[in-house]
């Protein structure tokens, strides 16, 4: 039998994003909440878009109990920085300063930069490693991790082996990899380049699954990714989130995982309904895939007391 | 600073280090000044006065004293708007900004700006100087001062205080020797790399300490005159311990005899820490806190404190 406190200490690994779900911020966070939740991904419209502004959005993510995993979405960021492009990459450093801003007025520790996907912007991988750092290094007087994922329809950076790269070689300590096991599926990249990274430089995982076998153009992709994605479990691909998933572990990944699920009908749907579904999902990866919700020896001694 | 920072113990032969460009890109020529913001502005003035600062000037416009021994500017920032935002509320001091001696200001600034610097307003008033900045630790600013030379940014903008001596002597050698910054849990590469980007500082190795306050990681920034090389201390909390707050903690003072100089500043009226694991010694020493975070790291130097 499960109690309300042994579903949170198992999920305690696991969080939504507020993007799953329909309605005002603080019905968003009372659903988590009440699934046994205890981290919720927060977007910047979560707090632009709030009736009362976003201090007040801010209060009601601290009023919620809820921590941040992170804060989405700088897009199309980096590889604007050369002589013809330098206003551009002005207007987004500008964009980037807010947005570090708001991660930092929720206390979030996390800033998700995703892989540009302009024209404009240059493929050149030094540069864009260049653009990466400059943007870690705004963002180290607030404490704030850079996690840069690679969009599966991102002009150069399109999947998460070459978004190690540039990480790489932008070698900042506060610039790491986001991964989105979307993208990963959606591009068909071999999950044993998972080996290659760094378990301490993976600052998010993302979770998603979707009812397609496959995804062969960026705007198949695009559609799919931002419409009909579901949890984990409930897609076609879970085999190959639970390979995704041991392989984290495995490297020694023991950050958090949040549930990147954008999908049209769930903004249709009442809150408890998606928020148990996430639920669902959570418990199957923390008890039957990681398996890491064996009761602590204390817990065990108390029982039998 | 001193000379252990100029002369390593393992050295064969007199190599200089390297004093280019490229070691020093925003041509850094130590501290312009150390910007206190407190609502307790008199109070913090005993303070100074203890460990040998004198009022020298007052701000043209603003609630701001200029203090001054030897080479150091302590600049004691009582402006409400100022004295609030900088310490988040608090009640006590806080070292708000540190001003970087540069080559030119203006092409410092763009230099850093251009790798990850956070400009910042600041509010000059009419027939002020606008000093460049950008954040730094918890809320602090860091400055750019280009006019050290030919002359001073406090002839513009402070006006000296009448029949005081505008350059009090240090009181027994005293001289900046650095800065101690407290950092978040498992930050200390963030920093490392930060001033190492923006400033070119280097990192010391964890086997090279001075004074008796040896955690942490220790960066020491280039200068365009060697002398005026200062260090950086970064600190993080303990593991377990719930203070993932930053800031700028405390000024180290560089001493040619520390015995000597606690003496002097006793008689002054300061206490210094005596306990099993901080205690004055040859080479160093550490105030007590006073009017809750304000505190003086002495630091055994050769470099004499007056002005040249």
């Amino acid at each position: 039998m499960r109690t309300p406190a042994g579903i949170s200490r198992t999920l305690a690994a696991f969080g939504m994003d507020t993007i799953s779900l329909a309605g005002p911020l603080e019905a968003k966070l009372d659903a988590m909440a009440a699934a046994g939740f205890g981290q919720v991904m927060l977007k910047a419209n979560d707090l632009v878009g709030h009736p009362q502004g976003w201090r007040a959005a801010v209060r009601a993510v601290q009023a919620s109990g809820l921590r941040g995993t992170g804060f989405q979405v700088l897009r199309d960021f980096e590889g604007l920085s050369a002589p013809a492009t330098h206003k551009l990459h002005q207007y987004k450093v500008d964009i980037a300063k807010q947005m570090l801003e708001m991660c930092a007025a929720l206390g979030c520790k996390v800033l998700l930069a995703c892989s540009s996907t302009s024209q404009h912007a240059s493929a050149d991988l030094d540069l864009i490693a260049r653009d990466l750092r400059k943007l870690a290094m705004l963002a180290v007087p607030y404490g704030i991790r850079i996690a840069f994922e690679g969009l599966s329809w991102g002009r150069t950076i399109n999947e998460f082996t070459t978004a190690w790269d540039v990480i790489n070689r932008a070698d900042c300590p506060n610039l790491g990899i986001g991964i989105d096991s979307f993208h990963i599926v959606a591009a068909q990249t071999p999950l044993d380049a998972i080996d290659d990274l760094q378990a301490d430089k993976i600052f998010l995982v993302q979770l998603a699954d979707f009812m397609w076998q496959e995804t062969k153009t960026f705007e198949e992709r695009m559609t799919t990714a931002r419409t009909f994605r579901v949890f984990p479990g409930e897609g076609v691909h879970s085999e190959q989130l639970v390979q995704l998933v041991l392989k984290l572990d495995a490297l020694g990944y023991r950050g958090d995982y949040s549930f990147e699920v954008f999908n049209d009908d769930y903004l249709q749907m009442p809150l408890p309904f998606v928020a148990d579904r996430a639920q669902r999902s959570a418990l199957w990866l923390a008890e039957d895939v990681l398996r890491s919700a064996l009761p602590p020896p204390g817990d065990l001694r108390l029982r039998t007391a | 600073m001193s000379d252990l920072l100029l002369k390593t113990p393992m050295e064969r032969e007199p190599l200089q280090a390297s004093f280019s460009d490229a070691s020093n890109p925003i041509g850094l020529n130590g501290i312009e000044f150390i910007e206190y913001a407190t609502s307790q502005p008199q109070a913090l003035g005993q303070v100074l006065e203890m460990m040998g600062f004198r009022p020298v000037s007052r701000h043209r416009s603003r609630e701001v004293l200029l203090y001054r021994q030897g080479e150091i500017n302590i600049v004691v920032n009582a402006h409400p708007d100022e004295a609030r935002a900088a310490s988040h509320g608090s009640n006590t001091p806080v070292i708000s900004a540190i001003a970087l001696r540069v080559r030119d200001a203006r092409a410092a600034y763009a230099y850093v700006l251009e790798r990850g610097g956070w400009a910042v307003p600041t509010h000059a008033e009419v027939m002020e100087l606008h000093i460049p900045a950008i954040h730094g630790a918890g809320g602090s600013r860091i400055y750019f001062v280009d006019r050290w030379r030919e002359f001073s940014i406090y002839d513009v903008d402070f006006v000296p205080i009448p029949s005081v001596d505008q350059h009090p002597p240090a009181t027994a050698g005293i001289h900046f020797f650095g800065i101690v910054q407290y950092i978040g849990p498992e930050r200390s590469y963030d920093w490392i790399e930060f001033y190492q980007e923006l400033f070119g500082t280097e990192l010391i190795p964890d086997e090279q300490r001075f004074g008796i306050m040896p955690k942490g990681k220790l960066l020491r920034t280039p200068a365009l005159d060697p002398a005026q090389r200062f260090m950086l201390q970064l600190v993080e909390p303990e593991p377990l311990v719930h203070d993932a707050s930053e800031r700028l903690q405390r000024i180290g003072l560089g001493v040619p005899d520390v015995l000597a100089a606690v003496q002097a500043l006793r008689a002054l009226g300061v206490e210094f820490v005596e306990t099993p694991a901080a205690h004055t010694e040859p080479r160093g020493a550490i105030s007590k806190t006073y009017l809750g975070s304000v505190v003086f790291e002495l630091v055994h130097s050769e470099r004499s404190g007056d002005r040249p």
